[in-house]
């Protein structure tokens, strides 16, 4: 019984280490997420008391407002695009990086730099030069003795400039494949080559199997920010052109801080929160096919 | 299995992050807001306590924002010393950055409580914060001397004065034009200097395809082309402004905005502005960077009177005139009115209304003040300013023949449903559309039609 009571008495010390978290999360993300779900059934003005409209917004949403289905629509592709190819990218420039040669350390922190730059807005503004009709990047096609692209103007590229900002940025994804790779155990790779396994076969039958907990992590955690993207759309197109980059985020923001429609905005962000939740059920879903843990 | 359930309470976290709006970068941007917000309300106690204790040298903290380029922001802060140094117990904090998200963080601070003392305001946003709640005080009620104003200026909606109360004061004079690389246009044979018609515009940019294919009439961009040639032509078409006021119906019909719309069309198609392809790498507020201006490609530029020292220091080279806007022949309405670039208002939440008064009031009518700010937000409004600026010489000659054409036009400035941000979106997005020819003009007229009417429901 003794042992008992010592144990709750230290439960509560716990809850009092973790108060100032408890707080911060309450006031900041508890409060934030509850309200929103309240007001998403509201038409709520900046300034003006809200008023409770049951599904309106949704109705509103699902059935009036075209740009949300091409909003919705932008954000998959823009997710399509970016999440494959970021983790292909991280993962080929992780496995590049596992090796011991000299300087390696130095070259690993160029490769993780663009990362640091995370989603700021200065890297997008340089972005947006670098692909202007007259920036650095027609100039290397006229070198080449190639047409020039309208990077910013045609519809038909300008999602792609914005997701290769995002794929650009792969180093966070890179460094826990880095570790990852570095957890493989060497024993298998020498038993695999005894028995005589080449390169392409070891890399689908042991690296990948051995890191599918990271590339699952990387995958969730990419999918998660692709849906959320804001930056790049709203500094290098501003959505545009005719809504080619009008991912949701930027459509939540327009309806909330320019619109003042944040009963509106509420209802978005509970759409993209559903796509989240659901595209997380899948991969969620999925990874007993594919995930492999130490500890089973 | 203890992973698997760390990574799914990891990405409930990560997914939660979503709709409370912040990943983990920006939660600690919310915690510093948060932290400063508290710091703020305690140091705002501290200065009750020290009210209490009562005395002309009380400390008094006070905010203020705008913004603007780097000379607007230099000249805005020696002002502020200048003021500081009068009163050294006064500290004004600035708060000073580029125009983007400027209007949309207002509206949350105001909405908030959390807005500065004094504030900087689009006087077409101005309303909208007006009539969702009573955030401004009535300089009427303060010690600031409007004397140098004139009375007819101050007292117009648009220059900060809502049903008697004057909730904003104007910072000068500002209104549309065009203006014009005048080397180029006497080469080419084209004549600003008259009166001239939409269809007018429409050959001169024919002419300045025949003469060079690689120059244009127009530097101009959807933005721009709404706000100075939809608006115009609209107004001037149908001889009132695009919204009544007071029913929030649409003033026009379809077949008027199919007209106006049908002449954007014409712009695009007879390459009197560049393609929209490549507008579109210079959208908003960024005409200036359009290298085609900078390199001397355009006979003349969209502007407003505000931004041309802007265009100017964009192409030095060339001499630039001013001229006034095309008018539809016949028209009841010049469609164009000279106003004010930005208002300053005081917020209602501020603790030391007087002592921001006494600022604005040094702000406006102070001859240092006034030399030192220049023409910094646009022509100045009062007569003393700008006699003071002309004979500084921060008030340039180019600036002041756009601000004389401004007031002379003489139209009705743009009803608050047009002026609002998601009537100027569904006319951007129509310029577009058409532009890229993406849509026939039918359709995206009944599109904005029925887009438009939906806003003053």
């Amino acid at each position: 019984m003794k042992g008992k009571a010592n144990y709750r008495k230290r439960d509560y010390q716990a809850f009092f280490y973790i108060m100032p978290w408890l707080i911060g999360f309450a006031v900041l993300q508890l409060y934030p997420f509850v309200s929103s779900f309240i007001f998403s059934f509201a038409d709520y003005n900046i300034g003006a008391k809200p008023v409770f409209i049951g599904l309106e917004n949704y109705k509103k949403l699902f059935t009036q407002d075209k740009e949300f289905w091409n909003s919705l629509k932008v954000t998959i592709l823009f997710a399509l695009y970016t999440v494959p190819g970021k983790l292909i990218m991280a993962l080929a420039v992780a496995m590049f990086l596992n090796r011991d040669i000299k300087g390696i350390n130095l070259i690993r922190t160029l490769y993780y730099i663009p990362s640091l730059f995370g989603g700021s807005v200065a890297v997008a503004l340089l972005w947006r030069l670098m692909f202007l009709d007259n920036g650095v990047m027609n100039a290397m096609l006229t070198a080449l003795h190639l047409p020039n692209v309208q990077f910013i103007g045609d519809t038909r590229y300008a999602l792609k400039t914005i997701c290769a900002l995002e794929i650009w940025q792969f180093g966070s994804s890179m460094v826990m494949f880095l570790a990852a790779l570095k957890q493989v155990p060497k024993s298998l790779y020498e038993a695999a080559q005894i028995d005589g396994a080449g390169k392409v076969r070891m890399f689908f039958s042991i690296t990948l199997p051995q890191i599918s907990p990271i590339i699952f992590f990387n995958l969730l955690n990419q999918m998660i920010q692709a849906l959320q993207n804001f930056t790049s759309a709203s500094v290098i197109t501003e959505g545009g052109p005719l809504k080619a980059t009008y991912v949701l985020g930027l459509k939540l923001y327009k309806e909330g801080f320019s619109y003042f429609k944040m009963g509106y905005a509420s209802a978005i962000s509970w759409v993209v929160f559903t796509v989240i939740v659901a595209g997380t059920l899948i991969i969620f879903g999925s990874s007993k096919f594919w995930v492999h843990y130490g500890d089973e | 299995m203890k992973k698997r359930v760390l990574a799914a309470v990891m990405a409930a976290a990560m997914t939660a992050g979503l709709v409370t709006g912040c990943g983990g970068s920006s939660d600690s941007g919310t915690q510093a807001a948060a932290t400063q917000a508290a710091g703020e309300t305690e140091g705002a106690k501290n200065d009750e306590t020290k009210a209490a204790a009562a005395s002309s040298d009380e400390e008094i903290t006070l905010r203020m924002s705008w913004w603007g380029g780097d000379e607007r922001n230099e000249a805005t802060l020696q002002v502020i010393e200048q003021f500081e140094a009068l009163h050294p117990n006064v500290t004004i904090e600035a708060e000073y950055g580029g125009n983007d998200g400027y209007h949309d963080k207002l509206a949350t601070q105001l909405a908030s409580g959390t807005a500065p003392d004094i504030v900087q305001v689009d006087p077409e946003i101005f309303p909208t914060y007006v009539n969702t709640g009573d955030y401004f005080l009535d300089y009427k009620d303060y010690n600031v001397d409007l004397s140098n104003f004139e009375e007819a200026y101050i007292s117009v909606p648009i220059n900060g004065n809502y049903d008697g109360k004057q909730l904003g004061l104007p910072t000068g004079i500002s209104g549309a034009g065009i203006m014009v690389n005048k080397e180029l246009a006497d080469a080419i044979g084209l004549d600003f200097s008259k009166t001239y018609s939409w269809e007018d515009l429409i050959d001169m940019g024919k002419k300045v395809r025949e003469y060079d294919d690689s120059m244009y009439l127009l530097c101009a961009n959807k933005e721009y082309i709404v706000n100075l040639i939809v608006f115009n032509y609209a107004k001037q078409l149908i001889g009132d402004t695009v919204f009544n006021p007071e029913t929030k119906a649409l003033n026009m019909t379809e077949d008027q905005l199919k007209e106006v719309f049908d002449y954007v069309k014409r712009l695009y198609d007879e390459e009197v502005v560049p393609p929209a392809s490549y507008q579109a790498a210079y959208s908003g507020d960024n005409l200036q960077s359009d290298t085609n201006w900078i390199g001397g490609k355009y006979v003349a530029a969209l502007t407003y009177i505000s931004t041309i020292d802007v265009m100017v220091a964009a192409n030095p080279e060339a001499e630039y005139i001013m001229s006034e806007l095309p008018i539809l022949d016949g028209a009841a309405e010049a469609g164009w009115a000279s106003n004010t670039p930005q208002v300053f208002a005081i917020t209602s939440t501020c603790e030391h209304p007087e002592m921001a008064a006494e600022f604005m009031d040094y702000f406006f009518n102070n001859d240092e003040a006034l030399a030192t700010l220049g023409a910094t937000r646009s022509v100045p409004p009062t007569e003393k300013a700008r006699q003071i600026c002309t004979e500084n010489g921060s008030l340039t000659q180019v600036t002041m023949e756009g601000a004389n054409i401004a007031a002379a036009m003489g139209g009705t400035p743009n009803d608050k449903i047009s002026s609002s941000e998601e009537s100027k979106t569904i006319l951007f997005d129509s310029v577009e559309t058409i532009g890229y020819g993406a849509s026939s003009v039918e359709d995206v007229t009944k599109d904005a039609m029925s887009l438009l009417s939906g806003l003053g429901q």
